[in-house]
Order: C-alpha cells, then sequence, then structure tokens
C-alpha cells in the first residue's frame, strides 16, 4: 500500500483499475527532412486537415466549457499563419514534424507571456494542436482507446483527449501536471469524473493494472489499498451515492413531513462559498451564519462587514439568519485585546462581550447589518444569552444604531430579533422574554453541554453529555412552549434519530450543514406529525 | 476595387478575445476577401489567424483599431465591428 498525493482537481471517489498512458516521445525540432520541399509540404497539408477531421468528430459530442476550448483548437490547425510558417522551415530543410513543433513552440511561448493568466495559458491549447498534427504525421493514434472501466493516469490529458475518450469508462482520471482551476478540472467536474491532479511521479510509480483509489476530494491516490481501506472507500462511495439520489429528490421540494407539516430546512454557513453551496443543496435559507468566521483576520470594518452581509444575502436570496460574533476565550481574534481566562466556554463570550465593549464588537456590526438589511430579509440572533435583560441591553444598542444612521440619511427597516439558547438558564425563562424577541434557535451543541456540565471539547467526560438525554429533550420541550418560532440549529438537527423528536415537540425548523439538507428532508417526509408527536412525548417519560 | 478603411473599436466581450471569442471573430473574418487586421498598441494580428489574435492579449474594454483592405472593405468593417462591439458569444 502507497499513497500518492495531488490536488483535488474534480470531487468524488473512485476504486477500480489503473491505465498507465506512458507519454509520446518529444519530437526533435532540429530533425530534416529526407524527401524534396514539396512533398514534405503536401504531408503537412494532408496531416492538417486529417487533424481537423478528427477534432471535428470530437466536437459534435462536445457540450459547455470544452465546446469552446475544442472550437478555438481547430482555429488553430486551420490558422493560415501556422501552417505558412512552417512551410517556411520545410523549405528551409526542416521535416513537417519538426516544424510544427517549433512553430507552435513558438506560439505557445509568447502567449506564455501574456500578463492574462487565461491567455497564457491557452499554450497548452497551442502545443496539442501541434501534437495533433504530428501525431497524423507519425500515422500514430494519440487518441486512447477504452474497452473497461479504468482509472486513467497520464502525465497530462487535454480537455480534447478526454473528450474523444468513452467517458462512460473512466472512473477517475489522475495526472502529473495540471492545477485545479485547469481546463481538465473544469471538464472533469462537468462529467462528474473525479480527478487529482499534480501528482508528482504518478506514472512512473503506478503500474497499468494495480488497483487504486483515488479520492478527488482530498487528492488522493491510494496504490494497492489493504481490505480495511477499500472497504471504508466503498462505504463512502454509497454514502455520496445516498446523497446524490437524494440531492436530486429533494433538494426543489420543501421539508415537510409525511402529512405535509411545514418544517422549514435551513443550513448553517460561514461564508459566501458556503452560502452558495447552501443554495446548490437546496436550503430554504440560513439559519445560523457563524459571523465570527469571518473575523479570522481581525474584527472586519463596518463597511467590509456590510458588503459580506449583502453579497450573501444576495447568493441566497432568502431569510439569512445572522448569528452576531460569538467570540470568546476559546476562539481568539488577531488585533482583539481578549483575556486569557480558567474556564472559556463559562466566561466573556458571545452577547457577553458584545454588550461589555459594544463601540468595538457590537455597534458596527449591527449597523453594518441594519444597513444590508434594507434590500434583504435579514434577521439578527444573539449569542450566548442568559437573561432578558441582555436581549433589553441589545435593543436598546439597536435603536442607538437606527437613530445614528437615518440622521446620516440612510433608510431604517425594522428588523426581526432572536436569540439562541444555549444555555438552561435562557431556556428556564424564556417567558420573561415575552415581546423582547422574535424567534428562538436552539444551540443544542452547547445547550447539551451547560446542561450535563461536560466540556465537549474533553474526550474523558464528552460522552456524558447526551443530546438525546432526558434532560436535554425536557428542556427542549420547555422551550418549545415559547411563543414564538423554535429552531433547532446545532448537530442534533441533522441527526435521523433526533429529527422526529425534536419535530414531535414542537421545533419548525432545522438549520444543518449543507450537505445534510437533502437527507434531513428525506427523514421528515417519511413520518406524519402524529407520530413523531408521539415519539417526542414518549421520549419525555423517561426510563 | 482595392480601398483600405479602418476603425478604432472598443471590444466588448466580456473576457476580451479568449479563446472563443476570438474563435468566432476569426470564423467571420475568413468568411471575407479582404484582409484583415486588428491592432492594439504597437502590435498588430493577422485577423484570420486565430494565434495572431490571442496573442494580442486584448481584454474586455480595450482599444484595437480594426484595418480592412479589399473588394469588400466596408461590408466587412461594418459587421467585424459589431461583432467586436457584442459579446462575441
Amino acid at each position: 500500500m502507497k499513497v500518492l498525493r495531488g490536488l483535488p482537481a474534480a470531487p468524488g471517489l473512485a476504486i477500480g483499475t489503473a491505465l498507465t498512458i506512458q507519454p509520446a516521445p518529444r519530437i526533435d525540432p532540429t530533425e530534416q527532412r529526407t524527401v524534396e520541399a514539396s512533398e514534405e509540404i503536401t504531408r503537412l497539408e494532408h496531416a492538417i486537415i486529417q487533424a481537423i477531421a478528427l477534432l471535428e468528430s470530437l466536437q459534435q459530442t462536445a457540450t459547455g466549457p470544452l465546446a469552446g476550448i475544442l472550437a478555438a483548437q481547430r482555429e488553430m490547425l486551420d490558422d493560415p499563419e501556422l501552417k505558412q510558417r512552417a512551410i517556411e522551415l520545410i523549405f528551409g530543410g526542416s521535416s513537417a514534424e519538426a516544424a510544427i513543433t517549433r512553430v507552435t513552440d513558438a506560439y505557445a511561448d509568447q502567449l506564455a507571456r501574456l500578463p492574462d493568466s487565461y491567455l497564457a495559458a491557452r499554450k497548452d491549447d497551442v502545443r496539442e494542436a501541434g501534437q495533433r498534427i504530428v501525431s497524423q504525421l507519425r500515422e500514430t493514434a494519440s487518441e486512447i482507446a477504452l474497452t473497461q472501466p479504468v482509472i486513467l493516469i497520464a502525465r497530462e490529458l487535454s480537455p480534447a483527449e478526454l473528450a474523444g475518450l468513452d467517458t462512460a469508462l473512466l472512473q477517475a482520471i489522475v495526472t502529473e501536471t495540471g492545477s485545479v482551476t485547469g481546463h481538465l478540472a473544469i471538464v472533469a467536474q462537468s462529467l462528474g469524473i473525479p480527478a487529482v491532479v499534480g501528482v508528482m511521479g504518478a506514472v512512473s510509480q503506478i503500474a497499468s493494472q494495480s488497483i487504486l483509489i483515488v479520492d478527488g476530494e482530498r487528492g488522493t491516490v491510494t496504490i494497492d489499498p489493504d481490505t480495511e481501506q477499500r472497504a471504508a472507500a466503498e462505504r463512502r462511495q454509497a454514502e455520496a451515492e445516498h446523497i446524490r439520489l437524494n440531492l436530486a429528490l429533494y433538494r426543489d421540494r420543501p421539508g415537510l413531513t409525511a402529512d405535509g407539516v411545514r418544517v422549514e430546512v435551513f443550513a448553517n454557513i460561514g461564508s459566501p462559498a458556503e452560502a452558495r453551496k447552501a443554495v446548490e443543496m437546496g436550503a430554504e435559507g440560513v439559519g445560523l451564519f457563524r459571523t465570527e468566521l469571518i473575523a479570522a483576520q481581525g474584527l472586519p470594518s463596518e463597511e467590509a462587514q456590510y458588503r459580506i452581509y449583502t453579497e450573501v444575502a444576495s447568493i441566497l436570496n432568502k431569510p439569512l439568519i445572522v448569528r452576531t460574533f460569538d467570540i470568546g476565550g476559546d476562539k481568539p481574534v488577531s488585533g482583539l485585546d481578549m483575556p486569557t481566562e480558567a474556564n472559556p466556554f463559562l466566561g466573556w463570550r458571545g452577547i457577553r462581550l458584545g454588550l461589555d465593549r459594544p463601540a468595538e464588537i457590537f455597534l458596527p456590526q449591527i449597523r453594518a447589518l441594519l444597513r444590508a438589511a434594507i434590500n434583504h430579509d435579514i434577521r439578527i440572533m444573539l449569542p450566548m444569552v442568559t437573561a432578558a435583560q441582555e436581549v433589553r441591553d441589545a435593543r436598546m444598542h439597536i435603536e442607538q444604531a437606527e437613530k445614528e444612521l437615518k440622521s446620516e440619511g440612510h433608510a431604517i427597516r425594522s428588523v426581526s430579533l432572536g436569540i439562541m439558547v444555549e444555555t438552561p438558564a435562557a431556556a428556564l425563562t424564556l417567558d420573561q422574554f415575552a415581546g423582547l424577541i422574535d424567534f428562538i434557535s436552539i444551540g443544542t451543541n452547547d445547550l447539551v453541554q451547560y446542561t450535563y456540565a461536560a466540556d465537549r471539547t474533553n474526550a474523558r467526560v464528552s460522552g456524558r453529555a447526551q443530546p438525546l438525554g432526558l434532560a436535554t429533550l425536557r428542556l427542549i420541550a420547555h422551550i418549545c412552549r415559547a411563543r414564538v418560532p423554535v429552531a433547532v440549529c446545532g448537530q442534533m438537527a441533522s441527526d435521523p434519530a433526533a429529527i422526529p423528536l425534536l419535530v414531535g415537540l414542537g421545533v419548525r425548523e432545522l438549520s444543518v450543514p449543507p450537505a445534510r439538507i437533502s437527507i434531513v428532508k428525506q427523514v421528515l417526509s417519511t413520518m406524519t406529525l402524529a407520530k413523531m408527536q408521539a415519539q417526542g412525548q414518549d421520549a419525555l417519560k423517561g426510563g | 476595387m482595392e480601398n483600405t478603411v479602418e476603425r478604432t473599436v472598443t471590444l466588448g466581450s466580456k473576457s476580451g478575445l479568449h479563446a472563443r471569442p476570438a474563435a468566432v471573430f476569426v470564423q467571420h473574418a475568413k468568411g471575407f476577401h479582404s484582409q484583415i487586421t486588428l491592432t492594439k498598441e504597437e502590435r498588430t494580428a493577422n485577423g484570420k489567424s486565430i494565434l495572431s489574435v490571442l496573442a494580442l492579449g486584448a481584454e474586455h474594454g480595450d482599444q484595437v483599431v480594426l484595418k480592412v483592405s479589399g473588394s469588400d472593405a466596408e461590408n466587412a468593417l461594418n459587421k467585424l465591428t459589431r461583432l467586436l462591439e457584442g459579446d462575441l458569444g
């Protein structure tokens, strides 16, 4: 067993047999012709016509980015200057192969020097066009014929070569050259073929017929895996297949129980990229935007925050619940002076820190959110709340920010305000929050840790924290008696065993990682609300 | 009758003269008898050669001089100008 590492270029996991392609030998650019110039020129013209015919046959089935690449290559083969310069070299004594190679290399070098990185990358297309003509001259088929499913190992593989393959037989691609944004990556992604590029020494180290696991997400190639690795890869494949099938079925459907009760399925995100992923996976909104994740390099300015919130909301075009910075002793932020604490989970964090240092932390964020909310459905959620007074204080700051913004000439819209319920103190006193909050989201990870007094980062005790334990479920049932909508945004929300209990107890929004959305919708659709309620009530009784 | 006409054109294609737009332009240019050149700053490209057009490195919003000489020059200038100003999809 041996693992080679490269760059993950197209996602997916493949288990299969290697077919290793040895690179074609380079043409000697000084090679001389052995026949009359006129005869050599006829050979060249003939080869160009054949290369064009072959490319046109590839063009017929090509779509998307590949079609554009092939159209450009077709023009390159038919380029009058290319031919003219090659003919001049043939008159000077060059063989047709050497002439084409020298001319295309010269154009490739010229393109490589362009400042535009996209155009510079076209050098590979020019070289390939040259190789297409050379392989016609040599009468060696540059096309690879596949007869059974294989994982293709090559020094490099151009999109056009890829187009010439029976892609249904292509389980994965491994190349020594290439980048994650290159043509091969784009085309492999659009075909759904896992690919790992930039694998040094792949051709010499992977023999044809070896058994491989290619992981297009991690960028690894495992040669001759042991039984255990193979079994693990098969399990991941089955799971991915399950998600893929689910995705097709549930992505565009709303979250509904078997009897049609609406349970919104939202996404937890931390960046604009994840917002895109959420939309792709069928999120009905974002239930938790962890804004501390945009503060990794220090707290962003109000302007920078305004731009990020606007960008995320525009990508979504659906409800966006933004949690204000949940910063604390265990999550240091550069540029923010924070004391070292003996118990950071019980320390100066979340809304406590925001309210104690409003000018620095809370107000700029609130101003950015109020401004972004003018044109988007943005709602604000406060983390680590323990008492109603904290919400009153936060509201005071929000009103102050609204006044300031108005006096600066900004339009203002009233924005929904909610809280994370992640402490038993908040859970047990929700009646005191009446009129102060518009919604609740249960942060089950922290709620469970605080309820069981078991640090979830301490392996010795973390098992004592029971997400489905009686104390947790009774607290959740109690929270659901509040007269505002209740969501769950912790790990429990995507646990198939917990979903019926949560919905049965009254939760009507589940916010989960984007990749889990379709699974959650599927679980919801398998049971009626009455059955979930019965399960929920049953679970509250205890043993 | 030989005549030469030229015009300065601002590139409308969002990606400039990248592979696909360049291929589209060259295909159209080849449809005319006239000689066609594109000049960006001090570089001049044969409008019927995609390699030469790509090597200009022309980007969206760049100004290029389109020069056409030959029997169908007027017609070619008008059609190719419209093409360069459009998105060259």
